[in-house]
């Protein structure tokens, strides 16, 4: 993969309603802020659903959009993949400007470079599970005995064998979502787009596919773009968070980040009932300095979450030495700290 | 039904659909009272009126004959297919026809549809008009695919197009509510005598639900899959043939069963026309000859082929089991064995009817029994006609004479009249209930006026105000202009024949349908009784419904308005029923807990909730008498339908398109007009 990140979008708007492109044009143009601007929009009867928003994705980066319902985040994954044509800004796909693909490009790049997850998983309903997952293929003319002979491998990789003749409408739920993930795999992508894929499953069901979908991706490593309104999952899954409110991104940073350190109320809000020490790690409360360590070494690593390393410095005081795994010492913590941490405005 | 906003407490809240109401009140008042200086307030003067049926007739002759090459080259293309699928089905043996028919049945819907084709067209040798129905069904096998093609292209067109989606939903609704029997006209000056008219027609009218469901169909496949068909790479092309037609695939089978119904439907009113030796023109010739046994035993051929077209093709559309193909096989095998048989022993020709002497037998029958009950008959018909029908064409004042009601409508009374009715609207007025009121007061005005004889610039305000009322203040100049326009091109008087027509079944099938649909939403084995009549009545060509009340009351006015009410009752019952048995269980169980009876739950929780789907009902009823009145011009009304017969006979074009084109402003105006209400109830409900 090439150096710099593998999908960049900077100040991209999507802007709905009559002539929104001009309209927009003129009023961008006079106003200094994106929310100057959407103020302005909304005044004149438009609705800007995504909001000036720019982010990098790293190659290989699992990188999560979570927002309540409303907030943009669909909006902004049928921007990125054109499914909706953005109103304004630039999307850069591995160095690639594809709002200036053309329609035969885009139908190109769809082909073999992303691949989409829908939320109520979009099967085809007259088609098989296995024409299902072949069809990216067949629309790139590759024979039926080639298609399915590729397609077999990853139905078995999403642990759906032997349904191959089955129709959607005879799958489970979590059964269906598999061969929605088989599918936008078959055309090799090295971009993925997941819009909110486990949000229609029960919840023991869907814990059971994201543990799946980690294991997928470490076998693929694709770059992912994750859509999701809870965040649990996104703190389970992501590299990184973006957090949308109102079609502006309010905060991008690591599930700690997030957690540890949100950047206004309304972050805040999301991460009060999580289980902060579960998602939080032992290096974000880490001092480098390593004066006055105590007697006591319980092994902490940077790695650990706050709760476990809480649970082995119960009984302790003083602060504690942090090592990595070959045992150099990297700083200390003082246990009050990661009490502190987990209560931090907890109240 | 006006009552858009909620009738407020307060001493006299005028709000714009009471505005309006009374506004109606006073122009109609007004009517009444200069009536004896002003004659030309009810009767539309012939001086005023413009030519208009001469220039659209001059323009459209002008317009035909310039395009008449063209489509007499395309008629001449399409009499090829046209009598190869003769040749097919009225060569073939029917041992053939008929095994071929239950194989096909088998493939569908088991031994069921097979069984269902067997009983089916063996009925239909049987009933010795095999030839004239295999006539007929060839007339079908043509004209469907060109309706499916035609159909199918102007609903991808609209899907693809955006902007062109609605003229293309105006075209579509003109191509349906322009009178079937209208358009034979000018397709008859294009074509000239012979099938290709019927054809052609059918495949006009059965082209609108093909298209119909085309667009539903594809608009209402899930956004997420037309949306992974494209995240797949797929092309334009790909996306509509691999991904979006094949979900949409249902629907559009829906399409292609009430294209079927449609073509043969039109298939069979085109034998007016005559020049093809069908099932339809046996059914005009032995009505014509008052042979009924024989017509009501062509009818049944027709309903029968009705039928089993109908359920056999209902299956494309449902999920389909599959059937062992080698059965269907085996079964075709049989027809071509006994074909081969019967062509061996020399008897392949179609069997003489069997059915014949009970055709006579119920044609004595017949006659006996109207001779007998002939008094009874004529009480019922008369009963109907002078105390119901005429009141409400010519007024009370007209109507009630010595000679039918023993008494002679005298001014006094008809003050008397005024009098109980503005004591009745001050009593509703008093009570908070102005409107209806205003409304009472409107309706003895009309009860005393009878509706051929309103004055037409209170029909304009009334209907401008209803429009004003249920839509918009853009649709009542629109139902004004329109309106105006059948004003002014002298068509008014049977415009309002025929309103008087339509009106009078429609409130009786809105009596009668709202019972009985309530009477099935609380009673299963009423539904259960009413459900298969329901179906049938659904099935049957529109033709079909004049023989029975033909038999029985002869041609008239009667006979027509019965005939109209036996075809339009059908959806206010299904849809009283079903508005009422919709509600959602969790307002009864509300209603319940709150300790109301039955009774009670249904007055004030179920009725008001059907209420949208209840006026939806009686939306297509009034479509469905729009569209019997024209058939109903066959046995006699007066009107507009029956100006579009004349003009049939008469070549007239001009008549014939104005005359359909009154007749589809009628019906577009009462469209929208209740469509407007509903969506009003609906919005209210928050339902929308």
């Amino acid at each position: 993969m090439q150096d710099g990140p593998a999908l960049a979008v900077e100040d991209l708007w999507q802007v709905f309603g009559a002539d929104a492109a001009s309209v927009f044009k003129s009023v961008h143009a006079e106003r200094a802020s994106a929310s100057a601007t959407a103020e302005a929009l909304k005044a004149k009867g438009l609705i800007p659903a995504v909001r000036g928003v720019s982010f990098d994705v790293a190659p290989g980066e699992l990188f999560v959009v979570m927002g309540l319902s409303g907030s943009g985040k669909s909006t902004l994954i049928r921007s990125i993949s054109r499914l909706v044509e953005p109103t304004s800004g630039r999307i850069l796909l591995e160095g690639e400007d594809i709002l200036a693909a053309n329609t035969r490009r885009m139908t190109e790049l769809r082909r073999s470079t992303i691949g989409m997850v829908f939320q109520h998983f979009g099967l085809f309903p007259h088609m098989t599970v296995i024409d299902n997952v072949a069809f990216p293929l067949k629309v790139g003319g590759m024979s039926r005995a080639e298609r399915h002979a590729k397609a077999r491998p990853i139905l078995e990789m999403v642990g759906l064998t032997g349904r191959d003749d089955a129709y959607p409408r005879e799958l489970s739920g979590g059964q269906r979502q598999r061969v929605g993930i088989a599918r936008s795999l078959a055309g090799d992508c090295s971009v993925w787009f997941l819009d909110e894929p486990f949000s229609a499953l029960d919840p023991l069901i869907r814990r059971q596919l994201q543990d799946e979908f980690l294991d997928i991706r470490k076998r693929l490593n694709t770059t992912i773009v994750f859509i999701t309104h809870d965040i649990a999952e996104a703190l389970k899954l992501a590299d990184r968070i973006a957090i949308m409110r109102d079609g502006e991104i309010v905060q991008i940073g690591t599930p700690a980040e997030i957690v540890l350190k949100p950047v206004d109320d309304y972050v805040r809000d999301f991460a009060r009932d999580v289980a902060r020490g579960r998602h939080a790690k032992v290096g974000s409360v880490m001092r480098a300095d390593t004066g006055g360590i105590g007697p006591d070494d319980p092994g902490l690593t940077p790695e650990m979450t706050l709760e476990d390393a809480l649970a082995s410095c119960m009984t302790l005081y003083e602060p504690v030495p942090v090592r990595d795994a070959s045992g150099t010492l990297l700083g200390v913590v003082h246990p009050g700290d990661l009490a502190a941490a987990l209560q931090a405005d907890s109240a | 039904m006006t009552e858009a906003t909620a009738p407020e407490r307060s001493a006299l809240p005028l709000t714009p659909g009471l505005t309006a109401a009374l506004l109606t009140l006073l122009v109609g008042a007004l009517c009444l009272l200069l009536q004896p200086y002003a004659p030309w307030l009810i009767a539309y003067p012939a001086g005023w009126t413009l030519p208009a049926t001469e220039w659209v007739g001059g323009g459209l002759e002008t317009i035909l004959n310039t395009i008449k090459p063209t489509v007499r080259w395309f008629s001449w293309a399409i009499s090829f297919p046209m009598s190869w699928a003769n040749w097919v089905l009225a060569g073939a043996p029917w041992a053939l026809v008929i095994g071929t028919i239950t194989a096909i049945g088998w493939h569908l819907g088991g031994w069921r549809m097979a069984l269902l084709g067997l009983v089916g067209f063996g009925f239909v040798l049987l009933s010795g008009y095999w030839r004239e129905s295999m006539n007929t069904l060839s007339l079908v096998v043509v004209s469907v695919p060109l309706a499916m093609l035609l159909g199918g292209a102007i609903g991808l067109l609209a899907n693809e197009v955006p902007r062109l989606r609605n003229p293309l939903q105006v075209a579509l609704d003109a191509m349906q509510t322009v009178p079937t029997f209208a358009y034979l006209t000018p397709l008859l000056l294009l074509f000239g005598f012979g099938p290709v008219v019927g054809l052609v027609a059918s495949a006009i009218y059965a082209a609108p639900p093909m298209a119909r469901n085309v667009m539903l169909g594809l608009e209402r496949v899930e956004p997420e899959v037309k949306e992974a068909g494209i995240m797949s790479g797929a092309t334009r092309l790909q996306q509509l043939m691999l991904v979006e037609i094949p979900a949409a695939g249902r629907q559009i089978m829906v399409g292609v069963n009430q294209c079927l119904m449609a073509a043969l439907s039109m298939v069979i009113i085109a034998a007016v026309i005559g020049g093809f030796d069908d099932i339809g023109w046996e059914v005009l010739l032995t009505m014509r000859k008052a042979q009924f046994g024989q017509a009501l035993l062509a009818g049944l051929v027709i309903v029968t082929f009705a039928i089993v077209i109908d359920r056999m093709s209902a299956r494309l559309a449902l999920e389909r089991e599959r059937f062992d193909p080698r059965v269907s096989w085996a079964l075709f095998g049989v027809g071509v064995a006994t074909a081969a048989v019967l062509a061996l022993t020399g008897t392949a020709t179609p069997p003489d009817g069997i059915f014949a002497g009970a055709a006579d037998a119920v044609d004595q029958t017949l006659g006996t029994f109207t001779a007998a009950n002939g008094t009874a008959l004529d009480a019922i018909k008369n009963g109907a006609m002078f105390y119901g029908l005429l009141p409400l064409r010519i007024g009370l004042d007209e109507a009630v004479l010595p000679f039918t009601w023993g008494f002679q409508w005298t001014q006094s009374m008809s003050l008397w009249l005024f009098a109980a009715g503005a004591l009745a609207a001050m009593a509703a007025t008093l009570t908070g209930r102005a409107m209806t009121g205003v409304h009472v007061l409107i309706g003895v005005g009309i009860l005393e006026t009878g509706v051929a004889n309103l004055p037409w610039p209170f029909v304009l305000v009334a209907a401008a105000a209803l429009a004003w009322s249920s839509v918009g203040p853009r649709f009542a100049v629109v139902t004004v202009l329109l309106l105006g326009t059948i004003l002014v091109s002298g068509l008014w008087e049977r415009a309002l024949l025929s309103l008087y027509l339509s009106g009078s079944a429609v409130a009786a099938c809105a009596l009668v349908g709202g019972a009985l649909g309530l009477l099935a939403a609380v009673s299963k084995p009423a539904w259960a009784i009413l459900r298969p009549l329901c179906d049938m009545l659904q099935t049957i060509p529109l033709f079909v419904f004049l023989i029975p009340v033909l038999m029985f009351f002869q041609i008239g006015e009667f006979s027509a308005f019965l005939a109209i009410c036996a075809y339009a009752i059908v959806p206010m019952i299904r849809y009283t029923r079903e508005g009422l048995v919709t509600t959602p269980p969790e307002m009864l169980e509300a209603a319940t807990a709150s300790g109301a009876t039955r009774a009670q739950i249904m007055w004030d929780v179920r009725l008001p909730y059907a209420a949208p789907t209840v006026l939806l009902g009686l939306n297509q009823t009034i479509l469905y008498a729009f569209a019997m009145l024209v058939i109903a011009a066959l046995i006699g009304t007066t009107g507009l339908g029956q100006s579009i017969y004349l003009a049939l006979g008469q070549a007239d074009v001009g008549l014939g398109v104005s005359a359909g084109a009154a007749m589809a402003i009628l019906a577009f105006i009462a469209d929208r007009l209740v469509q407007g209400f509903a969506e009003d109830r609906r919005r209210v409900l928050g339902l929308s």
